[in-house]
């Protein structure tokens, strides 16, 4: 069995051959198809379903799929529940009724598994039940949803029940662990494992898409008692942990349709980092978790390594041994400066400490945050509201006037998106109506004790965030307009509204020029840099300057995948892209501009103030095997890290990958089912992806060459 | 102080010394490998590197050119190398990337701007490589060396040995590291090959050697032309004289070099042929490594 790495070396083998066999099978879509094959419970049975209330509705799906939902003990696994229905990929709650899914489900949130661990859910049920004793202070809506709550929890014992009845005999070192976890606490690391997947399984069997956090935060303490104890080796513990990771790719299916690519359910993984008593944690689990993704390709748990100056040297090694495989499973945090930029959001430091991500790489406190982003671009504003008004182009005088005007409108753009969620979900300083989301808000503090479901202001933060796309492309604009119109004089506003609205089409020796001859964002140069990063800054500021009581709105910088879905209604820039192309994603350069390197490209990405950024701004680099090979390819891999932490970059992914690999992949996708390509804060296999996907991954000029 | 001729500043290098690096590639060398890979360091005036394919028929090169090297005839755009006087007027119209100039004049401060934009990423191994062509031909090279060591960096030199020896002594002052190329210990075949005989690379190695210089020697390998034994054997009697060489690097011939050429308006001079195998690459690894052994030399590495 073989796993496929952009890297020279093979891959290590630390693991057992069955659990290796184990990987395979599930990497390779064994146990996807089987979900696939039974999607969804059904509801059509239920007697007066339309008359009960949505609370009502829910906790019945739930409690179907709890009894219902079959049941998968592997012979591999050392730990045990599987998310078995298949309609859960699709992020709906799996139960339908006349063949459509009732509810929908969450995701962009990392649950407090944490808590649920350590505590057990039994205490969680006295919690609830405490809360609804105190029925005076409770108005219908919430006591309908604190007994949502407590269904949640019945079910969640159905379900447990099952999996006990189906070990005891059969599996009785699943069952032993099962007897105690998840509703008691556990009384050692394996046991501490299972109480992690189990909570976690429930949710997506359910059909959220949760991340799971700090696991090594969490779990490192029950390692290093057994490990102290002698009760357990570091190859058991790895056994046992990449059960997990796995268990973790039951959703990816043989084939799948292309699409923007599977193995993209936000389960994300934070590592390393200051502790809640400001000393780093880093411990066993995290390097163990570095072991599994090095030795097996798993792209499903995409892993974010917080790192600092202070971080222990060998942790950067690890991660940069990891990176090199490609797959770009491992990405980084600056931590110190995202721990400045949540403090300087209002957030207390102590909570600050805790940060991980939202299942993408959006920094929030984990198990207490309600999330979502909205993305816009702004460079359609630029086209459609600034050089163009109702489709009429617009002289400007200065420059000055017309990034004024760009200005405003940014900003009655960022005001509209957030005036338009506050108004959506509150009313007279109380929150609206959603649809139930019991089964996440379960675990989320805030949810029980203000008891309000984790959609309707139950949390303790309610965050949104406005994303600004396109800010390369808005920036390399400006900075042609600028130059060639305004300081040069080389050609008028209306010559160059002509050629952009020409597509370029007779402008050729001028398209050339802009393209051969200017130099853009993304190669260290502060001129040109110099626009992008007043965009960005202006952007953060902008919306720092929204107030809401209920809501905090704060900044961040993506596309994610948008900049693919933008290109047809976006117009020519003046930079040389015709209409259609696919311009910038997330924070990085416009594709084919970039020509100075890994380097040079850190360098303009953190020229922006990016400590405003409260949620985050991603930065994509891509290397290719032959730059990063052999000892000192590591340490430049390291080196470059450490710049990017010195010089305030935010959050950084790399990876390692040849172009003629893809080109390969592309032409021969069965023999390339595990390659898997990680784009900002998600993570797909490569041959998932849709044709213009893996172009665009192709074309990003190739660094290091 | 004259300018120097930079045909590339390379950042991020990976592969030309400890560390991250940025390699700056000087033109002009005082040597003509038949095998050469960067064609267009060899000469030691600026060029014109032509690319028709690039060409968008704007004419604008042909209208500005002072001895009429551009023509057109039937659509296509030739380029008159014997007429071409190098002076960059079409470079500098051109608007597509069809005309560009091999190489920019840069000042050393110029060179050490684009080069300290980095430092943060070279740590403390990292810093500045000198390549080319062949660096220490000129001595604005060593005030350039000079200059980054007054800044913290690491200095490298790529050289091939055949430079001035007055020139060598100044540069060994600022330069921690020296990749040093044998080419062939031949010198015969060295002479009908480079143009040069090899007497002067290796004297001027182990006077480098002897005043402290470290070093890593470089062998390029090209099938047919210089794998046999016989130069192994005499790699091997150099190396076990020198007392601060660290490593020994052989590199396969690679053809990439010809792609190059035709934008210089030279012959294709990528040969596949020449390149050896990897069976062929390891056997001359193992033999070096056995002849070391045998002169009891142990602190140079084969790579």
């Amino acid at each position: 069995m073989i796993f496929g790495t952009a890297s020279k070396n093979e891959r290590p083998v630390r693991l057992s051959e069955s659990t290796r066999q184990f990987a395979y099978e599930s990497l390779h879509g064994k146990y996807g198809d089987e979900a696939v094959s039974h999607g969804a419970v059904t509801l059509d049975d239920v007697e007066d379903f339309d008359m009960l209330d949505d609370y009502g509705k829910y906790d019945i799906a739930v409690r179907r799929i709890a009894e219902q939902a079959p049941l998968r003990i592997t012979e591999s696994e050392r730990v045990c529940g599987a998310a078995t229905l298949g309609l859960a990929i699709r992020h709906v709650v799996p139960a339908t009724r006349n063949g459509n899914a009732v509810y929908g489900s969450m995701s962009h949130l990392t649950c407090g598994f944490d808590r649920a661990v350590n505590e057990g859910i039994d205490e969680y049920e006295k919690r609830i039940d405490l809360r609804l004793s105190d029925t005076e202070n409770l108005d219908q809506r919430q006591i309908r949803f604190l007994q949502s709550l407590r269904n949640t929890v019945a079910s969640m014992r159905i379900w447990h029940k099952r999996y006990l009845d189906a070990t005891k005999d059969s599996r009785p070192d699943l069952y032993e662990n099962l007897k105690v976890v998840p509703f008691s606490k556990p009384r050692n690391f394996h046991q501490a494992v299972q109480s992690l997947w189990f909570c976690f399984a429930f949710t997506r069997l359910c059909g959220n898409w949760p991340g799971l956090g700090r696991i090594d935060e969490y779990l490192g303490e029950y390692l290093k008692r057994d490990l102290r104890d002698g009760k357990i080796t570091t190859d058991e513990a790895r056994e046992i942990l990449a059960s997990m990771f796995i268990k973790g790719c039951e959703w990816i299916e043989s084939d799948t349709a292309p699409g923007s690519g599977d193995a993209q359910h936000y389960q994300n993984i934070v590592l390393g980092g200051l502790g809640p008593d400001g000393i780093d944690i880093t411990n066993e689990v995290t390097y163990l978790v570095l072991d599994i993704v090095e030795e097996l390709p798993i792209g499903d748990f995409p892993i974010t390594v917080r790192l600092s100056k202070n971080s222990p040297e060998k942790l950067y090694r690890r991660v940069c041994e990891v990176q090199r495989h490609g797959g770009g499973v491992v990405a980084v945090y600056n931590e110190e400066l995202i721990l400045k930029a949540m403090t300087d959001a209002g957030y207390r430091y102590s909570e600050a400490l805790r940060f991980a991500n939202d299942g993408c790489w959006e920094v929030q406190v984990p198990g207490k945050t309600y999330f979502t982003y909205i993305p816009f671009d702004s460079l359609s504003i630029l086209q459609r509201r600034v050089l163009k008004k109702d489709g009429k182009d617009i002289e400007y005088e200065s420059f000055d006037s017309l990034y004024a005007c760009f200005k405003d409108e940014l900003g009655k753009t960022v005001f509209d998106l957030c005036s338009g969620v506050q108004n959506a979900w509150v009313k007279d300083g109380k929150w609206l109506p959603k649809f139930p989301m019991s089964v996440v808000a379960l675990f989320e503090d805030g949810c029980i004790e203000n008891a309000r479901d984790y959609g309707e202001g139950g949390p303790v933060y309610n965050v949104v965030s406005p994303h600004i796309g396109g800010a390369p492309d808005v920036g390399n604009s400006l900075y042609v307009i600028d130059k060639l119109c305004f300081k040069e004089k080389r050609l008028t506003l209306k010559e160059l509204y002509q050629a952009l609205s020409d597509n370029w089409q007779g402008y050729e020796a001028l398209r050339q020029y802009v393209t051969n001859k200017l130099t853009y964002y993304g190669n260290d140069c502060d001129e040109s840099d110099s626009y992008t990063v007043r965009v960005i800054d202006d952007f953060a500021e902008i919306t720092h300057s929204y107030h809401s009581d209920e809501i905090n709105f704060v900044p961040g910088v993506s596309t994610f995948g948008r900049q693919i879905e933008w290109a047809p209604v976006r117009e020519a820039v003046p930079f040389g892209f015709k209409k259609g192309d696919i311009l910038s994603g997330n924070l990085s350069p416009t594709p084919g501009t970039d020509a100075a390197g890994a380097t040079a490209i850190i360098k303009s990405y953190c020229k922006s103030n990016l400590v405003r950024q409260t949620t985050g701004a991603a930065l994509d680099i891509k290397l290719f095997p032959s730059s990063v090979e052999g000892e000192n390819g590591l340490e430049a891999m390291i080196a470059l890290i450490k710049g990017f932490i010195a010089l305030g970059g935010f959050f950084m992914q790399t990876d390692v990958v040849d172009a003629e690999t893809l080109r390969a992949a592309q032409e021969n996708p069965k023999e390339y089912k595990t390659l898997s390509v990680r784009v900002s804060g998600w993570n797909a296999r490569f041959v998932t992806l849709n044709k213009e996907w893996q172009q665009m991954i192709i074309e990003r000029t190739e660094q290091g060459i | 102080m004259e300018k120097l001729l930079v045909t590339a500043i390379q950042r991020f290098s990976t592969h030309d010394g400890p560390g991250v690096r940025t390699t700056v590639f000087l033109k002009g060398c005082p040597l003509n490998c038949f095998w050469c890979h960067n064609p267009e360091t060899k000469d030691l005036k600026n060029e014109v590197l032509f690319t028709p394919a690039d060409c968008i028929g704007c004419m604008a090169c042909a209208s500005v050119c002072p001895s009429g090297a551009h023509e057109f005839e039937n659509e296509t755009h030739i380029l008159r190398r014997d007429l071409c006087m190098s002076c960059m007027s079409c470079v500098s119209v051109c608007p597509s990337s069809a005309c560009e100039a091999a190489a920019a004049e840069m000042t050393v401060d110029e060179i050490l701007r684009e080069v300290i934009k980095d430092k943060v990423f070279f740590g403390d191994n990292g810093g500045i490589t000198l390549s080319g062509g062949e660096p220490l031909i000129r001595k604005e090279a060593v005030e350039l060396l000079k200059a980054a060591k007054d800044m913290g960096l690491n200095t490298t030199v790529e050289t091939c040995g055949q430079v001035p020896r007055e020139i060598l002594i100044d540069a060994l002052k600022y330069t921690d590291f020296f990749y040093w190329d044998i080419k062939d210990t031949d010198s015969a075949r060295h002479k009908l090959n480079t143009g040069a005989g090899n007497e002067k690379i290796i004297s001027n190695l182990i006077l480098a050697d002897s005043m402290g210089a470290l070093t890593a020697v470089r062998c390029i390998m090209v099938k047919g032309v210089n794998t046999d034994d016989k130069n192994i054997r005499g790699i091997a009697k150099i190396l076990s004289d020198l007392k601060n060489c660290k490593a020994v690097e052989f590199m396969p011939y690679h053809a990439f070099g010809g792609s190059k050429a035709t934008l210089l308006g030279l012959e294709d001079n990528g040969d596949k042929s020449l390149i050896p195998s990897d069976e062929e690459m390891a056997l001359v690894k193992a033999r070096l490594a056995e002849l070391l052994k045998l002169y009891g030399v142990s602190n140079i590495s084969v790579l």
